[in-house]
């Protein structure tokens, strides 16, 4: 038998109250740790959570091993609750740690991962599991999106833009809202100052509407046809070109009736049109 | 979710030299275009190497534990994570047969200490009478 030492999680295991709780501890702590980084509200929530445990001793071990992804000691942990607490006797760790994985906002891909691992470690059935989680959190447990598709990501960094769009409009909202009231405090000259309030806001409207698309609007939604970032360089524009107009050029699919011939045309038309403003723009 | 990856062949350290290359050479185009939209922009690659790194773990695990065919795996054909499964010794196993090793050598140590520190003493006179002998006389 090799003369290894104990590892840490094994001292803790073997120092516990209960080893039971001791690995449930170490699992809501992984469930933490796997969303990036350990905040300190997190801790606190943890620490909450820790009383209803038999550990008996200090939390700061169990998250740092979380924290360094230490898989020998989840695994040790994954072993010792399957032993312990599998069937009837999971759900209340499950509520508990569905809980903990839905605390801070919606639900992140890792820890949807990481939920469905302890379900099944445990025997509980997806379709019980999704009724437990519904029970616990309110939202449906459903699968996040793939982020190994360019879906995921063309749809993210709309959203981001959209939620970016709308904290500027809001901010502008704001102000001109200020304004707006700092006009009625003089109300001596009512009429003539809603007139030309009314002559400014048409006067913003037009200017917004000249500012509105940013001088590289078009040249991003012409790289975003092409499927590229903005920042993408000449060569990589050709390239892109070159790979669309191949795919989706009408002869190719001259042979397969009009209607397809002429989608496929409408399409080569934007990414040439695309293309050539891209070409003239840079 | 797909490990892009293991796809296209590469090791996950790669370089981004290593991935444009095998991008390059890969002959499946709606796996090049994905490939090319999440490794080749850093943040993006970041996201997806963390939640890589998540689903490795959970793989590793359930081919140690024996979940590889469990019923929240059964759906997605492709799974790209599953392993076949690993039939070393489970760790609580070993770890209590460490225990029962370590209780072992303790006891045994108890029981043998008497005659051990008699033999200790006598050795240690016997070496100090030598000394003086051939010392001093």
């Amino acid at each position: 038998m090799p003369l290894a030492r104990f590892s840490s999680f094994e001292l803790l295991l073997l120092k516990s109250r209960h080893q039971t709780d001791t690995a449930s501890l170490l699992l809501m702590a992984w469930v933490l740790a796997s969303r990036g980084h350990i905040t300190a509200p997190d801790r606190q929530r943890f620490a909450e959570l820790a009383h209803d445990f038999r550990h008996g001793h200090d939390l700061d071990p169990l998250i740092e091993i979380a924290a360094s992804h230490d898989l020998a000691a989840i695994q040790l942990a994954a072993e010792v609750l399957h032993k312990d607490a599998s069937g009837e006797r999971a759900y209340p760790f499950l509520r508990q740690v569905t809980a903990l994985a839905a605390s801070d906002g919606p639900l992140t891909a890792a820890n949807y991962h990481i939920l469905c691992f302890l379900a099944d470690l445990l025997g509980v059935p997806p379709n019980e599991f999704s009724g437990l989680f519904e029970a616990t959190t309110g939202q449906p447990f459903k699968a996040p999106d793939d982020p190994s598709c360019t879906a995921y990501w063309q749809a993210k960094e709309r959203q981001q833009e959209q939620h970016h769009q709308r904290e500027s409009e809001n901010r502008r909202d704001s102000s001109s809202r200020q304004q707006h009231q700092h006009d009625h405090h003089r109300q001596d000259q009512r009429s003539q100052q809603q007139q030309r309030h009314h002559h400014q806001r048409q006067h913003e409207k037009r200017s917004n509407t000249h500012q509105s698309p940013p001088p590289n609007d078009r040249t991003r939604r012409a790289l975003a046809v092409l499927g590229l970032e903005p920042g993408a360089s000449r060569s990589e524009i050709r390239k892109a070109y070159r790979r669309l107009a191949q795919v989706h050029h009408p002869d190719r699919v001259f042979a397969r009736g009009d209607a397809i011939t002429a989608s496929a045309s409408q399409r080569f038309q934007r990414i040439k049109k695309a293309y050539d403003y891209l070409m003239e723009a840079s | 979710m797909r490990d892009l990856y293991q796809r296209l062949g590469i090791d996950r350290q790669a370089g981004t030299d290593d991935i444009r290359q095998a991008i390059d050479a890969c002959d499946h185009n709606a796996l090049k275009t994905d490939a090319s939209t999440v490794l080749e922009v850093p943040s993006r690659r970041e996201e997806y190497d963390r939640l890589h790194a998540t689903l490795t773990d959970i793989g590793c695990l359930r081919a140690r534990l024996g979940l590889t065919h469990g019923p929240y795996w059964r759906d997605s054909v492709a799974n790209d994570f599953s392993l076949p499964p690993d039939t070393s010794r489970p760790l609580h196993e070993v770890l209590l047969s460490r225990i029962g090793e370590a209780v072992m050598l303790h006891n045994r140590w108890r029981r043998y200490r008497g005659p051990w520190l008699i033999g200790g003493i006598f050795v240690l006179g016997f070496l100090m009478g030598a000394a003086l002998c051939h010392w001093w006389l």
